[in-house]
């Protein structure tokens, strides 16, 4: 049963329960940090904004009455948002929040306040954070990279690693079916369609071996946008990532790769090979460690190599974080 | 500040019914409880007492202070006609939305998004639906200031009426944080559904409860072995009633043949059902009920809760209902503001028999479930007609179990191409086989209350009361058993008569099957073309009631052989029907198990009607047996690959007989069958019909 401090994110982060294009839109992640921040410093719970009338909400939070208006009208929607809730949940759709204890711990950690407020899932949610491997590229792939593909999910599934992908085609689907082929488990973090998704992966979704999730609305459709933004949620959730194809300076999966590497949320392998294409060159100069093609050793190692050669990598402060 | 806005209630109260009008006890207790301290609260009054008063008034007071306005969940929505105009006279606006008012949404929705409305009814199963939460609900922003959910026993599994979709309801209400009031009002609920509802949706739910009794009313039980006996009964004791009331029956076909006899010997009397006849127009018939231009509906429990006319001086039940509640709810529709009413109970043979099959089939089993969910989890999705060519099962049990897997969460819906699609959702599913037994117990135990009460011989309001827990049962001193007469339970035997050569004179219909089950012929159309349609047909009697139903019965299953009667009764009903061109020549559907049966009675009506029989239609191979294909796909199936044709057709009009009509489809394939063989106009005939009992 969902908590009142999440169904209080939900209200005011999610699209749940409101029209296209809404008069009050919902607060984006630059609008609710300030919010939770106050929170916390008056010793506040999110579930308080639910019974704080309009008026206090504007003095004792400092916000404009504009500000005020727009929060107290989507928290108003509390009756469309058990509706809607009770009817995701009934075709396996659940919701988390940062206000959960069960929100993935890795998002805290290496996101802090850029952690989505609202996730959405499918399946086994515990799969989220377990040691994996990420595998990301363009859905575009060359016979060097589709082997790629369906050698690390093959090896995740071996090794009782997860593999993390986006759940698109190309990359993503090839690297995913192979590792529950070989009896292992998945993440596939979507940045459009989870509800169609559900419908697609029942199977997986219900033996427990694999999981959707995404920060966007289970009907969303697909966006350029969305896609970028959820490409850093494959990697953190991840020990390490492997980037099969990126083009140079362009695309989302160049954007995602340096992004990682500029944070150092996880090691970045990038598939090295000779007919490699010139955004992998490009990680490759940035910083990137090189991954083999073809993989000389057995597929169960493949983690343990990942793991000494990130080795030389320095580690990461940590810092607390917000709901 | 509270009185003053009681004070203000009251005004509101008195400009909807009146300025003479005041808050009956608990009314305004209820309307605090919700819309000024926003609590949950549950309200248990009789039919009448004015719970609909409680939620607009409170709808009123909460809008005022500037919350959403109210979402009203009830399973009768098409009976609050009334009561929204009752809440016009305070400025409440009302809008409906239901399956049946489709053409109305786009404008309901505009009224929604401009905020000009108060309160907005939906049935359950909306809450479900992908246009009402992605179209609808948005528009009016999500704002709900109050949840209102009528017949809120249905919450509870030990209620007498169990609803799927009142599990999906209670879900939403955990979900709904404790600051939105909810409101819900049932007139029947026991201490134990009090409880479990209580347990459900929070023990700081405010319960709100009423006394039972009604003043007016005067109980009596009548037992009367046959139809035939009780039909009698209504002709000599109707008259007695002052005023109009109602004649309850458990079946479709009942409220039927009771109409039909009244009819006959000259009441003003219609019969109101949720059947399939599509001339029946309820709104009409309830109007006209309502301004006493008929004065006596024979109904089933279609004519439900909510229907309010104050001077309803009898209810009388044709037969038994199941329980206690849904018997006091329909005796309790007589009487409210005349100052004698009377509440009649006659019962019979054939009531055990209807409430077993009620029973019965009130629950898909599982093995068809699983069946269901397999053939589901093979694909993406499917329409209901695909799901019925995979699994083995009757439309109506179908509906049961795909509602029944929805609620549960192992199958979801979406709307595709004019066509709702059933998909599996990942959730696990296993039957809740506990529940089941439970609801399955249940009605047995509420059976049995009802034989008690039959039987009873102390006051009968008094063991009403004491069923439903009323706080405080006393002897009445009205019903037949206190006062110690009553109306008569001997009949004519004259009228007796009467009614039993009614009851077997009563010829049945055939309805011509106009459209093939799909996925038959893949490569034809799926309508008929006309010139191979069947014309209308006839049978003698519905299998196993009184008159007719019993012999051939006991013709079929006992004696391998239809008795003269059936053969006398036949060449009267064709005489009677006239068809036009009458047939020349008859012809049988041919059977592999009683190859005599069918064949030697058409023989004998042959030479008693005076036209040929050849018997050109033969069993190619051997089928299973028609009615344990349950459903039209099946069905079809089962008699295209199993009929053929041997010897001459002759190019005129034929009657077709059969003893049992079970689908249909026989007779449809048949009729097909020998019209492109050249064959007339062909016109079934057959002894009985097979009837599933909706109500």
């Amino acid at each position: 049963m969902i908590s009142p401090d999440s169904q209080t994110l939900l209200l005011l982060c999610s699209q749940l329960g409101l029209p296209s294009e809404p008069e009050f839109s919902p607060l984006t992640l630059r609008e609710w940090n300030p919010l939770a921040r106050k929170l916390q410093a008056l010793s506040l719970r999110p579930a308080d904004l639910l019974d704080l009338p309009q008026a206090e909400l504007q003095t004792r939070f400092e916000v404009s009455t504009e500000h005020a208006t727009r929060v107290a009208r989507l928290l108003e929607r509390s009756g469309a948002l058990a509706i809607v809730l009770e009817r995701l949940n009934n075709l396996g759709i659940y919701a988390f929040t940062r206000a959960d204890k069960d929100y993935p711990e890795k998002y805290r950690q290496r996101l802090k306040d850029s952690a989505p407020a609202v996730l959405f899932y499918a399946g086994e949610k515990a799969l989220l954070g377990q040691p994996g491997i990420a595998v990301v590229g363009s859905r575009h792939l060359d016979e060097a990279g589709q082997d790629c593909a369906k050698f690390v999910g093959n090896a995740c599934g071996l090794s009782g690693q997860v593999l993390y992908s986006g759940g698109a085609r190309g990359v993503d689907t090839l690297s995913m079916e192979s590792a529950l082929e070989a009896r292992g488990t998945a993440v596939s973090v979507l940045a459009d369609s989870l509800e169609k998704q559900v419908k697609v992966q029942k199977e997986a979704l219900s033996r427990g071996d694999l999981c959707l999730v995404t920060p966007y609305s289970p009907n969303a459709g697909f966006s350029v946008g969305a896609a970028m933004g959820r490409n850093r949620l494959i990697y953190c959730l991840a020990d390490y990532a492997i980037v099969v194809a990126s083009d140079a300076e362009t695309g989302g999966t160049w954007a995602g790769a340096t992004e990682t590497l500029k944070n150092n949320w996880v090691p970045v392998f990038v598939l090295e090979h000779n007919a490699m294409p010139d955004g992998n060159k490009l990680l490759l100069q940035k910083g990137a460690l090189a991954f083999p093609h073809p993989f000389k050793d057995k597929p169960v190692k493949l983690s343990d190599w990942l793991k000494g050669k990130a080795a030389e990598l320095p580690a990461q402060p940590n810092q607390p974080s917000l709901f | 500040m509270n009185t003053d806005i009681k004070h203000h209630a009251l005004k509101l109260l008195r400009a909807m019914i009146g300025d003479n009008a005041d808050f009956r006890s608990g009314q305004w207790e209820a309307i605090e409880a919700v819309a000024i301290r926003r609590k949950r609260a549950l309200v248990v009054q009789r039919t009448g007492w004015g719970k609909s008063l409680v939620y607009f008034l409170a709808t009123k007071l909460l809008r005022e202070q500037g919350s959403g306005p109210t979402l009203l969940i009830s399973p009768l929505l098409s009976l609050m006609r009334n009561q929204i105009e009752m809440a016009a006279r305070i400025g409440i606006r009302a809008h409906t939305i239901h399956s049946a008012n489709r053409e109305e949404w786009d404008s309901v929705e505009v009224a929604l998004k401009e905020n000009a409305f108060d309160v907005l009814l939906i049935s359950p199963e909306r809450l479900n639906n992908e246009r009402f939460l992605e179209s609808v609900l948005p528009s009016m922003a999500g704002r709900i200031g109050l949840f209102v959910v009528d017949e809120a026993h249905c919450i509870s599994d030990w209620g007498h009426d169990f609803r799927p979709d009142y599990r999906r309801i209670v879900r939403i209400l955990k979900l709904l944080p404790k600051s939105v009031p909810v409101l819900g009002t049932t007139a029947t609920a026991n201490n134990r559904v009090v409880a479990d509802v209580q347990a459900q949706l929070g023990e700081d739910l405010l319960v709100l409860r009423g006394t039972l009794t009604r003043e007016s009313l005067r109980l009596q039980t009548i037992t009367l072995a046959n139809q035939s006996e009780r039909l009698a009964w209504l002709v000599e004791n109707l008259p007695k009633f002052s005023g109009s009331g109602i004649v309850y029956c458990l079946t479709v076909p009942d409220t039927e043949r009771v109409t039909g006899w009244l009819k006959q010997k000259g009441f003003s009397v219609e019969a109101y059902h949720a059947g399939d006849d599509q001339s029946l127009d309820r709104p009409a018939l309830e109007q006209a009920f309502l301004n006493n231009e008929v004065k006596i509906l024979v109904a089933t429990v279609a004519l439900g809760m909510g229907f309010d006319k104050p001077d309803i001086g009898f209810v009388i039940h044709f037969q038994r209902p199941g329980s206690v509640v849904a018997y006091y709810q329909q005796v309790g529709r007589a009487g409210r503001a005349v100052e004698r009413a009377y509440g009649i109970l006659l019962s019979g043979a054939e009531d055990d028999e209807i409430q077993d099959y009620f029973i019965q089939s009130a629950f898909p089993n599982v093995e068809t479930m699983n069946q269901i969910l397999v053939a589901l989890e093979k694909t993406e999705g499917l329409p209901i007609n695909d799901i019925l060519s995979r699994v083995n099962v009757s439309r109506s049990m179908l509906d049961k179990a795909l509602k029944l897997l929805e609620v549960d969460g192992a199958i979801g819906t979406t709307y595709e191409k004019h066509k709702t699609i059933y998909f599996r959702t990942p959730n696990p599913w296993q039957a809740d086989m506990e529940r089941i037994e439970h609801v399955t117990n249940q009605r047995r135990t509420e059976q049995a209350q009802m034989q008690e009460y039959m039987a009873h011989t102390g006051c009968l309001m008094e063991f009403l009361q004491r069923a439903l827990d009323d706080s405080n049962p006393q002897p009445c001193g009205r019903c037949a058993n206190c006062r110690g007469k009553g109306l008569p339970a001997k009949v004519s035997h004259e009228l007796v008569i009467e009614a039993e050569a009614y009851l077997k004179g009563a010829s049945i219909s055939i309805t011509p099957r106009h459209m093939l089950p799909s996925g038959i012929f893949p490569d034809h159309k799926r309508k008929i073309p006309p010139e191979l349609l069947n014309e209308t047909g006839r049978s003698l009697c519905y299998y196993g009631d009184a008159g007719w139903g019993t012999l051939v019965r006991t013709g079929k299953y006992e004696q391998n052989h239809f008795s003269d009667d059936l053969v006398e009764a036949a060449a009267h009903l064709i005489a009677d029907w006239k068809p036009e061109p009458f047939p020349v020549w008859m012809t049988a559907i041919p059977s592999r198990r009683h190859p005599e049966l069918v064949r030697r009675f058409c023989e004998r009506l042959s030479t008693r009607i005076g036209i040929p029989f050849k018997p050109v239609l033969i069993r190619v191979s051997d089928a299973p047996q028609q009615k344990t294909m349950q459903n039209s796909s099946m069905q079809a199936n089962n008699v295209i690959n199993t009929l053929g044709i041997s010897g001459d057709v002759s190019p005129n009009p034929v009657l077709l007989v059969d003893d049992i009509l079970d689908s249909g489809w026989t007779l449809t394939m048949a009729g097909w069958l020998l019209r492109s063989h050249g064959s007339g106009p062909v016109y079934p005939f057959t002894l009985a019909q097979a009837t599933a009992r909706n109500s």
